[in-house]
């Protein structure tokens, strides 16, 4: 049902190396970006800013970690800090009077520098090593703003963002800067299921596998972990950027700490290692659940007319979502991405279920 | 069968409607408050939310100020930014007008939005020391000292103590390594140039709950007097180290952050003789605690939380925090009339003149160009059960101060 492959004849390369081959994803995916054009009109302003926006651009944060973590099979706990370097970046550049577009290229390229500079014991440890030397990167970063204040933005550690402007026309309304984030994610969205279907890629995937063996069959280990480093932190630089300019409008070091490096991991690993969609889902959860398990709560104590003490309502959500991430793991290690698969699978072959292996 | 039930949901949908402009019509002015209850700001968020809250039901109860009454939103941000934003967008939609987040990094990214939006945010005793300057942020209020003027004071209180003259004393810092932690260190320095007494600075690492490192440093530096520049758990471990350095605990004085919790955990016979500044006065005493005990407590039974807080140290900064806006709700509707707007607010509470709260809270005067309302405080010094004030009132090398503010706000606005 729906996934279809009847009608499908892969008659050319071109054809069968598409992006979405089955016409019912195809469709789904044209109307996903008319929905997501048209969200403006769709949704609420509030669910626009306070959902939206910031998933979005999360989502593309993930892509970039997901890029090093699921496809080259690199740990990094300090994405966080290549974040950092790229917010803070653009937004000094964008202060001595660069234009948006320029400045988050900056913060893109200068995190991309600086995050690899910090991936190069990825080529001589990995695993548990590689999460120690990465994790050293966010401890200095988050020094470095607590030291400089030249950097951080004087005594009160805060930077007030430029208001950014895309050729000309300012980026003032909520939506502007809704439809800024969401074609920055696309690009880097495409941008990744295209990385995937080249020869680095497959270079990428066969280092994650087992790096030995992807030397003996010619791939250069060195020349492929940096660039996995410089291409995953070049987005992450960017994003940090994005966020800073679409969504915070003012930096501070919070915003960017080891919480959050933590929390783009998690992002990561529920959406499922390796997965496009797995991004968007493991970003969403990630950041709206514990919002929305809380709004849940305070319904449904109002409903039933429980009266919960604001500590303890604080508090439950923690656990919820906590039992919450266990739960989908139990149900599914490879994240919520393997559970839309499970249902794609499903449907693809309905009702002759008995033809899947 | 099933038809009844969407005729249920539409009775229930148009009943919402109908609700709808009926709220609006109601002279409510609501706050927002997303705290911190679960990571950082644990120490002082449940009791100084209870504070704002209690004082609020209180007015509430006694009618209101000008047939306004108020309304309160209270969620959990878990002092991250992006759900202080959330928590902003969405309050800010269900009519909330004032704000206080109780955190410094998620009012400082909020602060942006909140003078865009015309909100008034409050900051006091947190969020951005320069916010003193109203001309430069004409919608954030700190409504007490900000950390210079603390520093200012408590080097003022030194100063007495010494008998007028700190000329080849030797003053330390003990601090957090954080931008909070550095926030006195050029004001300290400044002051030990102009009075001539010796300071240095000593730094440990966040988290703070290990300092024997940085208090051999300090005893080497022999200090005649100890600044405490930190919050929560730290604190205490900053007072039980200098137990165990020998360091006389009536030289050592604190930053606000330093409650009976903190001495409880020292141990409250062996904390005693620690100073620390203070911003309002704690206890049970005072009758507008009295008030909120008796009425709010035993009569309507509306405590926002536990009993035992009421009168806690930062009960009452909570009580002090929220004092002021709901006396410039009552002048906004005296001196501008109905209705009264967030604009109409934020203009009366610059009209806050002399306000003290019957001496719960030093006077403080709001105008134009000074959010601060005068940076006093008092000293206060445990006494081996609750805190004893050893100073009255006062503030102290304002100029300082406000060379500090200034500065900081020019960089401000350097970005805008």
């Amino acid at each position: 049902m729906f996934y279809r492959e009847c009608g499908v004849r892969h008659t050319t390369y071109a054809a069968d190396r598409a992006l979405a081959v089955i016409p019912f994803e195809r469709a789904l995916l044209v109307l996903l970006i008319v929905l997501a054009a048209a969200a403006p009109w769709i949704v609420t302003d509030l669910f626009l800013v306070s959902y939206l926006t910031p998933w979005l651009i999360w989502t593309a944060a993930v892509l970039g970690l997901n890029l090093l973590m699921g496809w080259a099979g690199q740990i990094h706990l300090g994405y966080g800090a290549v974040m950092a370097v790229g917010a803070y970046t653009a937004v000094h550049v964008a202060r001595a009077g660069a234009p948006f577009v320029v400045a988050v290229a900056a913060g893109g390229l200068v995190a991309a520098v600086i995050g690899s500079l910090f991936g190069l014991p990825a080529l001589r440890v990995r695993g548990l090593y590689l999460a120690m030397s990465t994790l050293a990167l966010q401890v200095i970063v988050d020094w470095i703003l607590v030291q400089v204040p030249a950097i951080s933005g004087g005594a009160q550690a805060t930077l007030l963002v430029p208001r950014p402007h895309i050729f000309g026309i300012p980026l003032v309304t909520d939506q502007a800067r809704y439809w800024t984030a969401a074609v920055f994610t696309l690009l880097v969205a495409l941008f990744v299921a295209n990385v995937r279907r080249t020869d680095v890629g497959r270079a990428l995937i066969a280092l994650r596998e087992k790096d030995y063996a992807a030397a003996v069959i010619g791939i250069n280990v060195f020349y492929y972990k940096a660039l996995a480093f410089f291409v995953s932190s070049f987005i992450g630089g960017m994003s940090g950027a994005a966020l800073a300019f679409l969504y915070y409008r003012a930096v501070t070091p919070e915003q960017f700490g080891l919480n959050v490096s933590i929390m783009a991991v998690a992002m990561v690993i529920v959406g499922g290692l390796g997965s496009i969609i797995g991004s968007f889902f493991g970003a969403g959860f990630i950041l709206l659940a514990p919002i929305w398990i809380e709004h849940g709560l305070r319904e449904l104590a109002a409903a039933l007319s429980v009266h919960i003490s604001p500590s303890t309502l604080a508090h439950l959500p923690l656990v919820i979502y906590g039992g919450l991430i266990t739960g989908f793991l139990l149900l599914e290690p490879l994240g919520l991405a393997k559970l839309y698969d499970n249902v794609r699978n499903y449907l693809r072959v309905w009702p002759f279920g008995y033809t899947k292996k | 069968m099933r038809r009844w039930v969407y005729w249920v949901l539409v009775l229930v949908l148009a009943a919402g409607l109908a609700a709808v402009p009926a709220l609006a019509q109601q002279k409510v002015i609501t706050f927002g408050f997303p705290v911190d209850y679960t990571r950082v700001y644990v120490f002082v968020a449940e009791e100084w939310t209870q504070g704002m809250v209690d004082y609020l039901t209180l007015m509430n109860l006694k009618g209101g100020v000008g047939g306004y009454t108020f309304d309160w939103r209270v969620v959990d941000t878990g002092n991250e930014p992006q759900r202080g934003i959330e928590a902003y967008e969405r309050f800010r939609r269900e009519g909330a007008t004032i704000f206080n987040f109780i955190s410094t990094p998620v009012s400082n990214a909020v602060a942006p939005r909140a003078m865009e939006d015309g909100v008034i945010l409050l900051m006091p005793f947190h969020g951005r020391s320069d916010a003193a300057d109203g001309q430069t942020f004409p919608w954030l209020f700190s409504l007490g000292a900000n950390y210079w003027s603390q520093a200012t004071v408590i080097v003022q209180h030194i100063l007495e103590a010494e008998g007028g003259n700190l000329r080849g004393k030797r003053i330390g810092l003990v601090h957090i390594d954080s931008p909070f932690g550095r926030e006195p260190i050029p004001v300290l320095e400044e002051l030990s140039r102009r009075l001539g007494f010796e300071f240095q600075s000593f730094a440990f690492p966040s988290p703070g709950t290990e300092q024997s490192a940085t208090w051999a440093q300090v005893r080497r530096f022999r200090p005649d007097w100890v600044l405490l520049w930190s919050a929560g758990p730290s604190q205490s471990v900053g007072v039980r180290e200098a137990i165990r350095n020998g360091f006389p605990l009536d030289r050592l004085v604190s930053v606000i952050w330093l409650d009976e919790k903190d001495m409880n955990i020292v141990g409250a016979a062996q904390a005693r003789g620690v100073k620390r500044f203070e911003a309002a006065v704690p206890g049970r005493e005072h009758p507008v605690v009295q008030e909120i005990l008796q009425k709010v407590y035993q009569e309507a039974g509306k405590g926002f939380g536990k009993i035992e807080n009421v009168g806690s140290t930062y009960y009452v900064v909570g009580i002090a925090s929220v004092a002021p806006v709901v006396e410039a709700v009552r002048i906004a509707v005296e001196r501008f009339g109905e209705p009264v707007t967030v604009d109409k607010i934020r203009a009366a509470l610059e009209m806050v003149s002399n306000f003290d709260l019957n001496g719960l809270m030093p006077p403080i005067t709001i105008t134009p160009q000074d959010h601060e309302g005068g940076g006093m405080g008092r000293i206060s010094q445990w006494d081996g059960s609750r805190w004893v004030p050893v100073t009255d009132w006062m503030s102290a090398f304002r100029d300082v101060v406000w060379e500090m503010v200034y500065k900081s706000s020019a960089q401000f606005r350097q970005g805008q």
